[in-house]
């Protein structure tokens, strides 16, 4: 209280490069939602139109595909956001659980080259795909995991499970000890006073982490447009095809946009709580 | 009360083993043979579409090709100067704006989801929409420039404005990423230290200069560096934004070695880019990691 009325202009000043900030970063945003609802002749209008009669015709392109003859289909695309949630699905939950146990591991157990394996399995999280992609587009070729769903869930486990460790180490290093090794002079099982005692006390961390891995895997490109070609496609590769034609369908990519970012703006305010935490201990392996 | 009789199936070693397997054995499976691979096939001339034709083992001769070829020369001095000029300009935007969200206000919760947006859009959206809106004949953004008095920009035709769209957007989309991090560093710093120098009757900029800033600067640094590393592999928002265009003006280091590999099927010469580029990004990490070590002994010191 005593703040909002000694510091008045202060506090307006702060608020109002805030407000600019807000503002460039949501116009682009806003502009993508509406351009999503114009018609052919208002995504090309100039000046840019702000008031329009809104259609869904960006969203039907998307979904039904119209032939010369007139026939219309339900387009390719509900495959592809299929393999999008598959894929990116259990990439994140298979990416999660897996840095889940290798983060309690590396939380509360000495173990040979322990600083190694950490170091390595983080600089999984700088490997720049581009570098790699040569490779593996060989390798997956020869295993037969090329424009396969299992091999896009493999990679995107691979792309995240640096991460996934790091946070969930993070989160494990916050929770006292004390807590499993009285339940273990009690008589109750190591794994046991994981499942029953430790789990509960990072739920938050879980939350954090499978927002992060989420949205590398929901995003990702660079991988998917070299492995997958049509029967793993993803959506952001199936976006990527409207490039590079004449009279783009603006308003069919923005409705791609719009229907991509929907998942992840959900999950992210229902993680905002975490947001935080998870990124201190991520990101920046640190404790609290 | 009936799990209290259950033994004590496995030790200590046991369960720790077992959970580290499943990620060592996925890495390892995963990284292993790529990487081996490409330092392989560097030192070949070969190209997966012609797998007939042997591959002719040619030394360090693509590497060579590489370190003394102008083109791309010219392709890492790009490079780095978006990787500085975005990364510098995303960093004091990112760091003052987090500064600023200390403030507590009415909807801060939902600003700061809001705020976030940008870099939860894939990036080849952001790139397309980008585009999209950098349009000299339909984009928003010339109509707005013209709105205050401005002259049109050509914003993709032309070598200059183009590396400023590719920023730009960059900023627009990591930003958010620069304010999350500064906002986990500023949740660190312990209030009492405020509330010592509000006693004393400093002013905002002394405890912006003389606390927060100090006390923050080991997660300012790893912000920074985590974003050089990003940025110097980005690819994607490149991709649909301009395509390395106008010409080859906005061509990365990546975007070359994706064209070498995907395009011109020079496996071998990709191979050696890759290895140039990886050897780059390890170096860059190794710093960050080390630094990253050094402050987790510092902080259980």
């Amino acid at each position: 209280m005593e703040e909002s009325n000694t510091l008045t202009l202060k506090r307006f000043i702060i608020l109002a490069v805030i407000a600019v900030w807000v503002v460039f970063a949501m116009a682009p945003l806003v502009w993508l939602f509406m351009s999503s609802l114009k018609t052919r002749l208002d995504l090309f209008s100039m000046p840019p139109k702000f008031i329009f009669k809104p259609t869904l015709h960006g969203y039907e392109a998307l979904f039904i595909t119209t032939y010369a003859d007139g026939t219309r289909k339900v387009s390719e695309i509900i495959g592809t956001m299929f393999n999008s949630i598959l894929i990116a699905g259990m990439g994140t939950i298979l990416a999660v659980a897996l840095g889940t146990m290798s983060g309690y591991a590396a939380s509360r157990f000495e173990f040979k080259a322990k600083g190694d394996f950490m170091f390595f399995v983080l600089s999984t999280r700088m490997l720049p795909a581009v570098a790699v992609l040569v490779s593996f587009h060989i390798m997956y070729a020869r295993l037969g995991l090329a424009d396969t769903r299992f091999g896009m869930i493999l990679l995107y486990i691979l792309v995240n499970i640096g991460l996934a460790t790091w946070i969930m180490k993070g989160f494990f290093d916050g929770v006292p000890r004390d807590l499993e090794e009285v339940a273990l002079v009690n008589g109750y099982s190591r794994l046991w006073a994981f499942r029953k005692l430790v789990l509960p006390m990072v739920k938050g961390g879980i939350a954090a982490t499978t927002g992060f891995c989420f949205i590398f895997a929901w995003n990702e490109f660079t991988f998917a447009s070299i492995i997958t070609t049509t029967r793993a496609k993803t959506l952001p590769v199936r976006i990527s095809a409207a490039l590079g034609k004449e009279g783009l369908d603006w308003a069919m990519v923005a409705a791609a946009g719009i229907l991509l970012i929907i998942p992840i703006v959900v999950l992210f305010y229902l993680i905002r709580k975490h947001l935080l935490m998870g990124m201190t201990f991520g990101v920046l392996g640190k404790k609290e | 009360m009936q799990e209290r009789k259950i033994p004590r199936m496995f030790s200590d070693r046991a369960v720790c083993y077992f959970f580290l397997f499943p990620t060592l054995v996925l890495l390892l499976f995963l990284l292993v043979y790529p990487f081996l691979s490409l330092i392989y096939n560097s030192f070949f001339r070969y190209s997966v579409l012609r797998a007939a034709v042997p591959a002719k083992f040619i030394g360090f001769n693509n590497y060579l090709f590489f370190l003394t070829d102008d083109y791309t020369w010219r392709r890492f001095v790009f490079t780095g100067k978006f990787v500085l000029l975005a990364v510098s300009i995303q960093f004091f935007l990112g760091v003052g704006i987090a500064y600023l969200f200390q403030t507590k206000f009415k909807g801060r919760d939902v600003i700061f989801t809001m705020i976030l947006m940008p870099m939860m859009l894939s990036p080849i959206v952001v790139g397309l929409f980008w585009k999209y809106m950098f349009n000299t004949e339909w984009g928003l953004v010339n109509y707005l420039l013209s709105l205050v008095g401005l002259p049109a920009v050509d914003w993709l035709g032309n070598p200059t404005y183009s590396l400023w769209a590719t920023i730009i957007a960059d900023t627009w989309m990591w930003t958010p990423f620069t304010i999350l991090l500064a906002m986990a560093a500023f949740s660190g710093i312990p209030k009492s230290l405020y509330e010592a120098a509000d006693v004393d009757g400093a002013s905002g900029a002394f405890k912006f200069f003389n606390v927060t800033l100090p006390l923050s600067a080991p997660v300012l640094i790893i912000a920074l560096l985590l974003r050089l590393i990003d940025s110097f592999k980005q690819f994607d928002l490149f991709y649909a934004l301009t395509g390395g265009g106008p010409g080859d003006a906005t061509q990365t280091v990546s975007f070359q070695l994706y064209k070498t590999a995907f395009q011109y099927f020079y496996t071998g010469e990709a191979s050696a880019l890759g290895m140039i580029l990886l050897i780059i990004i390890i170096g860059l990490s190794s710093i960050f990691i080390r630094y990253l070590t050094s402050l987790g002994e510092k902080q259980s010191a």
